[in-house]
């Protein structure tokens, strides 16, 4: 397990998550956005910040280089001016 | 009484006064004072350092002449200070005996009684590590007439430590989370934990110097108007007359010692203005985190709407921001470093750690209230460019006690760890919902977390005095601490059913949308 500091968009406070090795990033938003659902409502489309990156949410927590009690952010995803989404 | 007369042969001037030992000269009570506060002595078989040694006396180790101006304007002799302080115990006795009974106190709206719980766990036990400061100062500090004071202080301190757990003590027979007033610096509350942190190192660790200016100076003249007068006259709205009479009994003795700090920076912004500059940054920053959550909740939500008279934001521009700025420019000190972030922060620090706290109410020892609709109005008033953050997290609340059952607070409550920052052990609630502050920082390869950048400049300033400690989360992941939330709040945090704070009426608010029971259920 890896213990993380996790923030959701929209939230007042940062939580430990305990991140899996084995589960994938979009797992780990899922289960920040299920800690903070009392005060947030869960979004369907998310995306997981870690460094300013954007990490691929099919990866494995393991293959994405988060570090012991690092800070991962968990946004939503903005409606792209194009049409799609960003 | 005998054998304490001088000799007639004694240097005595002045006035003659008749006693039966004859006629004694005796001094004018300004130039008698004078001498009284300058006795002090030349050491001969010893050096100055010897018996001031810099490193309980403090930085930067002046000539002995430095301080030999040392002056503040109360100048209260002994027996002056006695006789005061007699009238003020009487004075608070008598509004006790008339308003402090627990009839009176029923009578109280339960939020604001809530407000008091959080000072009365708060306050009483800090004050007992300042009268440990003090005595460090009426031992250690360099000159006789700051000695002198300073032990009144620490006189002043032991009577703010004794009042309020005697006060409070009454009121444990109402509700027994009065009782944190004593238990709360003795427990592992998350609270505490913080306060501790705090206190411990500002008054029991500090030398005389460093407690003069972050006591004294940032944290007594620059904060405590906030509680005195600020919360005061929220006691007084409210009708609370012991509450408000305990705070001002206690800040007549804060503004006087409190006087101890300018002469004390005055000296060292001299002799070394950088070192001023930096304990001042220090001890506002840290001061302004624990009165936004301490008076930033009573202000904004536990007083009634219609009681309010300013908001926390208000409060703070009038009494802080102005008033100590003017302090800091007349001793020619700098705003403290990250001032614009406090100030930014007046809008939304106290709203985001008062949310935070509603939805884990369990882990502290006083109840919350969520904002109703006219509050929530009076708070859009007053944080018109923040409020706004705010609404959608409350809607969510608002939307879980719909669902739930009336008392049923685990519907309506986190269980996920809360993350601390590792400075101000405070939950990392600074910033914005949409932009949360929080950095990290790695020291001899062990990676720390920060609720602000604030915070991590003072650890990195000084991390060999602040890396050891550990925060809740260190604490549960080391295993020292339960990782789970009901064990922790019962076994660590000190807190049992009787204890663990609610929500003050139990989620039953008459604007929520909660759907009718079916025709023939229980009402």
């Amino acid at each position: 397990m890896i213990p993380l500091y996790g923030f959701l968009e929209g939230d007042t406070l940062g939580l430990l998550l305990l991140a899996d090795e084995t589960e994938t990033v979009a797992s780990l938003a899922a289960k920040l956005q299920q800690s903070s659902r009392l005060r947030v409502a869960p979004r369907d489309e998310v995306l997981v910040v870690h460094r300013g990156l954007i990490l691929d949410p099919s990866r494995l927590v393991g293959e994405s280089k988060l570090e012991p009690l690092e800070r991962i952010d968990v946004i939503a995803v903005r409606p792209d001016p194009a049409g799609g989404a960003a | 009484m005998t054998g304490w007369l001088p000799s007639p042969e004694c240097v005595y001037l002045g006035v003659g006064q008749p006693t039966r030992w004859g006629t004694i000269e005796v001094l004018e009570r300004d130039d008698w004072l004078d001498l009284a506060r300058k006795l002090d002595w030349d050491y001969s078989y010893v050096d100055e350092r010897d018996v001031f040694p810099e490193a309980v006396s403090g930085s930067p180790h002046l000539p002995a002449e430095a301080w030999s101006s040392w002056d503040e304007p109360f100048r209260t002799s002994y027996v002056e200070y006695v006789t005061t302080q007699a009238a003020k115990e009487a004075s608070v006795r008598a509004v006790r005996d008339v308003a402090g009974r627990l009839d009176d106190m029923r009578r109280l709206p339960p939020s604001w009684l809530n407000a008091v719980k959080l000072h009365a766990a708060t306050l009483p036990l800090a004050e007992f590590a300042a009268t440990i400061g003090n005595l460090r100062a009426a031992r250690f500090g360099r000159d006789s007439a700051w000695r002198g004071t300073a032990l009144l202080g620490a006189l002043d301190e032991l009577r703010h430590t004794q009042m309020p757990l005697r006060l409070m003590h009454d009121l444990v027979r109402l509700d027994p989370q009065f009782d944190f007033a004593h238990r709360f610096y003795h427990s592992n509350n998350w609270v505490a934990i913080a306060a501790r942190h705090m206190f411990d190192e500002l008054l029991l660790a500090s030398d005389p110097i460093e407690f003069a200016i972050g006591t004294h100076f940032v944290f007594e003249t620059g904060f405590t108007n906030l509680q005195f007068v600020g919360l005061s006259s929220s006691a007084n709205a409210v009708g609370d007359r012991m509450f408000e009479k305990m705070l001002t009994s206690i800040q007549s003795d804060e503004a006087r010692h409190a006087q101890i700090g300018g002469p004390v920076l005055e000296r060292i912004v001299a002799a070394d203005p950088a070192y001023a500059q930096r304990v001042v940054d220090k001890w506002f920053w840290r001061s302004s985190a624990l009165f936004a959550v301490v008076t930033g909740f009573a202000m904004d939500y536990l007083t009634p709407v219609e009681h309010r008279t300013q908001s926390y934001k208000e409060f703070v521009e009038e009494w802080v921001l102005d008033q100590f700025d003017k302090s800091l420019a007349r001793y020619g000190l700098a705003r403290p470093r990250h001032w614009e972030a406090f100030v930014a922060s007046l809008d939304h620090y106290h709203h985001q750690v008062y949310a935070s706290a509603y939805t884990y109410r369990m882990s502290v020892w006083f109840d919350l209230v969520v904002p109703g609709p006219e509050d929530r109005a009076w708070l859009r008033r007053k944080y018109p460019g923040s409020w706004g953050d705010f609404e959608p997290v409350w809607g969510r609340i608002d939307e879980a006690w719909s669902r739930a059952d009336i008392g049923n607070e685990l519907a309506v409550h986190g269980t996920a760890i809360i993350g601390f920052c590792r400075l101000c052990q405070l939950v990392l609630c600074r910033g914005t919902p949409s932009r949360n502050e929080a950095c990290t920082h790695v020291h001899e390869g062990q990676r720390f977390i920060f609720c602000s950048e604030a915070c991590r400049d003072l650890f990195v300033a000084e991390p060999e005095r602040y890396a050891g400690h550990r925060d809740v989360v260190g604490r549960v992941l080391a295993g020292e601490a339960p990782g789970n939330l009901a064990a922790m709040l019962r076994e660590y945090f000190g807190l049992g059913a009787a204890i663990w704070g609610r929500d003050v009426h139990a989620g039953d608010y008459p604007f929520l949308d909660r759907p009718s029971p079916p025709r023939g259920g229980t009402p």
